[in-house]
Formats: C-alpha cells, structure tokens, sequence
C-alpha cells in the first residue's frame, strides 16, 4: 500500500515531527511505503509532489490545525486524526488505513 | 549539521537526572531554572506563563513515562532543550495515564533569525518516536548518551 500524509499540530515545534516518524516507522513495519509532508514553524518540509498524490492509495492527515493545500487530495480515499493518535497508536492507525483500502477494493 | 550547532541547543549543563521535583509545576520551574542559569531565556516567570499557554491548547505527555512541555516566548534568547528526570511521580496529562518521569522542556524563540535550531529542536522530537530510545533515556545515567540518543534522527 502506497501512503501519503500531512502532519501538522498547535505549536508546529515537537508533535508534528514525533507524529511523522511514528507513522513511518510503524508503515515500514507493515511493509508499506510512506511519505509524509510536515507543515511546522519551520515551514512546509517533505512536500508532497503531484506524483506522490497521484500515486497514493490512501491519504492520512494527522492534524490539530488547518493545513495549507488540503484541496490537493480532493478525490483521494482520506483518513483524518488528530496526531495524538499517530502519536499514540500508529501501528493500529495504518492497519486502520490498510482496511480502508481492501474494503474498497472489494467493492470494486 | 555541525557539533557547535547541536552544542547550543542542547549540552550535558542542560541535563538534570535527580530533579526533586513532586509534581508538573514544579518540574517545569526547575527545567526553567535550569535554561535560565544558562542564559538561555531572559526572565522565568513570563516563560513559565508561556509555556502554560501551550499546556492549556493539548496534552504535553507523550505516554511511556515522557512529557515535552514547550514554550514558545519572546523570553527566549536560545532556541534549546532542557532535560529533566526524576523518580518521582509526576501527574501528566497523557495518553496512557502513567507517571511521567522524564520532562523534556523546549523552549523556543518567538522570532529566529535562522531555522537551524528549529530544525535541531525537530529531529530532537523525531528521535522520541522510537520506544527503544525512549527506555534507555529512562534507564541511563550517562548523560552524553542521552545527548547522543536524542542526536540520532540529526543530520
């Protein structure tokens, strides 16, 4: 499975970069690939690219803020959470995200 | 990324393993005391209402017996990390409803004229997503490998 995401919380200091190694630790694990932009004070870094998007199967926004550019993944299959979730359950997000996907699929 | 650079925002002065702190309040006040002995923030009190502001917005515990209080000020005079631990206790908002033992106080400037210690401050975050670094930073006693721990994720 081919994930995209956002990662972005109040302070844009410390929760945003813990939320985006957490979830690609625990994709990695599940053997899928993962590519996560943060929007911090420091910036937009890892910005997704129209391919990334183009690409992704599932879209994942861990978030406690508006983000920038949340119109790009307009008709794309999204998740949305606050990164306390990412934070705290990765592992049981991205099996969450994984069924989304196949059930989906299914339907097909 | 050069060693000065990791140097300024985080060194062994800024690492006390026995704080007697009993509860948050007084966790945050001895990290504070901690950074301001360094002459790292200008004045404790307005830092402390500060980083209150941030507490008030979200939980600051991480689970796993970890908490990253933050407070961004105009205080500040060095983007940079505290690190405290304690046996203590400490009643933490957080995901699992353990006691927090280790308290990692960021304090970050209002306005920074470069973002290299923000950027520092991020991979410093990203290194406490991994749970087997997070229990050795619990266990050690040896304070340059907790700085080396937390380096992990720089680049």
């Amino acid at each position: 499975m081919n994930i995209i995401g956002v990662a972005a919380c109040v302070a844009g200091i410390a929760h945003t970069y813990i939320a985006k190694k957490k979830l690609i630790l625990a994709a990695e694990k599940a053997g899928h690939t993962i590519h996560i932009e943060t929007q911090g004070t420091i910036g937009i870094e890892d910005k997704l690219t129209d391919n990334d998007i183009k690409s992704a199967d599932i879209v994942i926004l861990a978030i406690d803020i508006q983000i920038k550019g949340k119109d790009r993944f307009i008709g794309k299959k999204m998740v949305e959470v606050p990164t306390e979730v990412a934070v705290h359950s990765p592992t049981a997000l991205i099996k969450k995200l994984q069924e989304i996907v196949e059930s989906v699929e299914v339907k097909k | 990324m050069s060693i000065t650079r990791v140097d300024e925002v985080f060194n062994e002065r800024l690492i006390n393993l026995n704080m007697n702190a009993v509860n948050k309040k007084e966790a945050i006040e001895e990290l504070t005391k901690n950074l301001y002995k360094e002459g790292h923030i200008s004045d404790s009190k307005i830092f402390i209402d500060d980083v209150y502001l941030r507490e008030n917005e979200g939980q600051t515990g991480l689970g796993n017996h970890i908490a990253i209080p933050h407070g961004k000020s105009d205080t500040v005079k060095i983007t940079s990390i505290a690190f405290g631990r304690t046996k203590n206790d400490l009643i933490w908002e957080c995901p699992d409803d353990k006691p927090v033992h280790v308290v990692i106080l960021f304090a970050v400037r209002n306005v920074d004229k470069t973002t290299v210690h923000l950027k520092l401050l991020s991979q410093i975050a990203m290194a406490l997503a991994d749970d087997d670094i997070l229990n050795r930073l619990l266990k050690t006693n040896d304070k340059a490998e907790i700085i080396s721990l937390l380096s992990q994720e720089i680049s």
